[in-house]
């Protein structure tokens, strides 16, 4: 479903934020990409979304490349940003359409799916309101609702934890599940590490630019008797 | 001290950023020539200054041209800083930062107000600046007034930021609450500007009777009290500059008084006016949950539409660049300056296709909303690149909301100058065409600039859409055009106006699938490649 080969990135100041990043995921998957901060996770899932250009490598959505076929790639997942900056002087429920027309999503379909995750997610009342009167959390909620509403084969979040409430933390977890039986794959960057070990079928480590591991969860944990916490923080220690 | 230092050190940072972010290393010098564009306007303000100077100097009194030019430099400066103090008080992003350290109140207003200062002084140095420095220096060099004059100037900004603070600080709290704030800023602020100039337009009509004028002629400095009386500080500016102690003892006094005043209500307009307008957001609410489909790109312009029209800053700039000059034209035409009848004298009906055509061409030429596309979106632009819409329509809808805007302006103000000046048909459908290529062209064109420089982390609106150097980068393309145009105007001399401008539409269309190759074929990678 996704496949990054051999990735790097430069930034503008020469920073070297990803360097030669090699990660396959397959349809159906949660992958948890785990990290530090400053490791390149919001990097790599900015070059995967089209966000910034990359520096070299190749990244395929569903067989469509990022860069000589953006349209169609982007035609295969959508995405939460570790942030929820977006313009926020339209109603809630504008948002959502927008999201809508540019996913091509029929009325019914968004009638439906826009009910189902904003009552779940306690915003659907809030809709007909300025964004810009929405909460921190309120605001995260909204841009998943939007992000699930085209119903992505790969549903790409940024720090999707960070700001949300343990009972939304509960539902987005179950949407996540939820999605992948359904077929869907879902790849979601973190440094809470409960989280991912709960909830992952494999993990991906990243450390200043480069991939340390790969693996299911009880994999990485297999011949060490420490916590997954404990090999994570040896892995990426500074020497 | 050390708070309000360092305060203000941040603002200032601040402001400069927008002029020299993204020149790194490798076009080094280009950005530091870059840096010094503004300079260039110094050439056609001295122009100015010296014909102002030599038809003071024929009459005797050539310390009038700083008389004059202090006046006109002070109303320019209570203009345009009325807009600005609004983007730095109200729609600051570093406020909310701000009000949480334990600074005072006046220590804040100060500090905000140091940038402010700092355009001001950029404004000043151009109109009173060369003027000063022409009277010191034309004939024999005069040091003393010289020195005084610039002294004088580095103080000029106070008296009109201070009074556009105490007017627009307590009419901020009074009209920014309640719903439709943002509306009511720009309606309540459009009108407070008209109001000064009609004042200003109004103050020089003032009618002396003749024996009056005759007496106050005959003094000393007959002509330099009449020139004055709208505003006495500038004969006491004047004064200063001349040597006398007493009127600059008055001169730096005001401006000492001022400083007090704005310092002693500072701490009530703070809380009042700021606190408050912070405080209640302007959300609207109500409306129905729907659910409809429209097209894609209709989506797309509406959205950068909103983005103007939802921040009164933005808002404010793009009708103020596209209506001012149409708005000092008719307020002119109102307070009688220049005869109605001048206008629908037949000397002019030459001339008509010209002034036709420079009237509706004013947005393309006066804006350059394209230029600051991208930047005014700011920590958003990240939302459509998502999105399964290629960079070629991204860019495209872009221009596109340019285009509606600009020519809608136009149109407007086609109908305005249709009922004061009597055109033809022909003119009409000349203009218009001239007018059309011409904003096809600037459009696409001034969307590089912003590719080139994208400025997204902005901490208030005025220096996404005002206060950075694409705005300059702007003008100076329009500067250039302009000249080039001037001179093969020159070289067909003679020919009838209407081809002359169809002969410029003609090259404008040219210039547009230029740019269109520029915009769509080399540009469209580097759009791809904006990182947030
Ligand atoms: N726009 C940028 N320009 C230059 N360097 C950047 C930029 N964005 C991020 N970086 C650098 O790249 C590295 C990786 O950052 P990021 O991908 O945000 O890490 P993470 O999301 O894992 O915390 C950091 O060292 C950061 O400073
Ligand atoms: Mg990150």
């Amino acid at each position: 479903m996704l496949i990054l080969k051999n990735v790097s990135k430069i930034y503008g100041n020469n920073k070297k934020a990803v360097d030669q990043l090699t990660l396959q995921i397959e349809k159906g998957e949660i992958i948890g990409f785990i990290g530090p901060n400053g490791a390149g996770k919001t990097t790599t899932i900015r070059m995967i979304t089209g966000i910034i250009a990359l520096t070299e490598g190749i990244i395929e959505i569903n067989g469509k490349n990022i860069t000589k076929e953006p349209v169609e790639a982007k035609k295969n997942f959508t995405f939460v940003p570790d942030h929820p900056t977006i313009f926020d002087a339209i109603k809630g429920i504008d948002y959502l359409n927008f999201i809508g027309d540019m996913h091509e999503v029929t009325i019914q379909h968004r009638k439906d799916r826009i009910e189902k995750y904003t009552k779940a997610f306690q915003i659907y009342d809030s809709l007909t309101q300025t964004i810009n009167s929405y909460s921190h959390g309120m605001k995260q909620k909204l841009l998943i609702s939007g992000a699930l509403l085209p119903d992505p084969n790969l549903f790409i979040l940024d720090e999707p934890m960070v700001g949300l409430d343990p009972h939304s933390a509960k539902i987005l977890k179950d949407i996540m599940r939820e999605h992948c039986e359904k077929g869907g794959t879902v790849f979601f960057s973190s440094h809470v590490l409960e989280v991912v070990e709960n909830l992952c079928d494999r993990v991906a480590i990243i450390h200043r630019g480069k991939l340390i591991a790969c693996d299911t969860p009880k994999n990485i944990k297999k011949n060490s008797s420490a916590t997954l916490e404990e090999i994570f923080l040896e892995m990426t220690k500074d020497e | 001290m050390n708070k309000f230092l360092s305060l203000t050190k941040i603002q200032v940072i601040d402001f400069f950023s927008k002029y020299t972010q993204q020149l790194n290393v490798k076009n080094k010098y280009l950005g530091i020539l870059v840096m010094f564009l503004p300079i260039l306007l110094i050439f056609p303000a001295t122009q100015m200054v010296l014909e102002i100077y030599n038809s003071f100097l024929a009459m005797g009194f050539p310390e009038l041209t700083v008389t004059y030019m202090y006046i006109a430099n002070t109303i320019l400066m209570v203009v345009v800083s009325i807009p600005f103090i609004i983007s730095v008080f109200f729609y600051s992003k570093d406020l909310r930062l701000i009000a949480t350290l334990p600074v005072k109140e006046d220590t804040i207003v100060f500090s905000k107000l140091a940038s402010v200062y700092i355009y001001l002084l950029a404004i000043s140095s151009f109109f009173l600046g060369t003027a000063v420095v022409i009277y010191g220096t034309i004939g024999e060099l005069n040091l003393s007034s010289l020195i005084v004059g610039i002294i004088a100037l580095i103080i000029s900004p106070l008296i009109p930021m201070i009074i556009a603070t105490i007017i627009i600080l307590p009419f901020m709290s009074v009209i920014g609450s309640g719903k439709r704030r943002n509306l009511m800023v720009v309606v309540g602020n459009m009108l407070l500007l008209g109001a000064i100039i009609v004042l200003q337009m109004l103050s020089s009509k003032i009618q002396l009777q003749p024996e009056e004028l005759n007496n106050i002629l005959l003094q000393e400095d007959g002509l330099l009290m009449v020139v004055g009386r709208r505003f006495p500080p500038s004969i006491w500016l004047t004064k200063m500059i001349q040597g006398s102690i007493v009127n600059g003892v008055l001169f730096i006094g005001l401006n000492v008084v001022l400083v007090l005043i704005l310092k002693t209500f500072a701490k009530t307009v703070y809380s009042k006016a700021l606190m408050k307008f912070n405080q209640e957001g302007d959300s609207i609410r109500g409306g129905k949950i729907y659910y409809k489909s429209r097209n894609k790109g209709l989506q797309m312009i509406k959205r950068h539409i909103n983005i103007i029209i939802s921040n009164p800053v933005f808002l404010m700039n793009t009708v103020l660049t596209i209506f001012m000059p149409i708005l000092m034209f008719i307020i002119i035409l109102f307070t009688g300056e220049i005869q109605g009848e001048l206008l629908k004298s037949t000397v002019l009906f030459p001339y008509h296709v010209y002034i036709f055509s420079a009237i509706i061409t004013t947005p393309a030429i006066i804006g350059s909303l394209s230029a600051t596309v991208i930047t005014r979106e700011g920590k958003t632009f990240w939302e459509t690149k998502v999105l399964p819409i290629s960079a070629r329509d991204n860019i495209k809808y872009r221009i596109y909301t340019t285009l509606i805007i600009k020519l809608v302006a136009s149109l407007i103000l086609g109908i305005m100058t249709i009922f004061i000046i009597p055109v033809n048909l022909q003119t009409v459908l000349v203009a218009t065409v001239f007018c059309i290529t011409s904003t096809l062209f600037f459009s696409s064109i001034d969307i590089v600039i912003n590719i080139e420089r994208p400025l997204l982390n902005w901490s208030n609106p005025t220096a996404a859409v005002k206060n950075n150097l694409n705005i300059l980068l702007a003008l100076l393309l329009r500067l250039v055009v302009g000249v080039i145009g001037y001179g093969l105007y020159k070289l067909i001399d003679g020919w009838e106006a209407s081809v002359v401008m169809l002969v410029f539409s003609g090259l404008f269309i040219i210039l547009y699938f230029i740019s269109i190759y520029i915009v769509y074929g080399m540009y469209e990678e580097k759009f791809i490649d904006i990182a947030p």
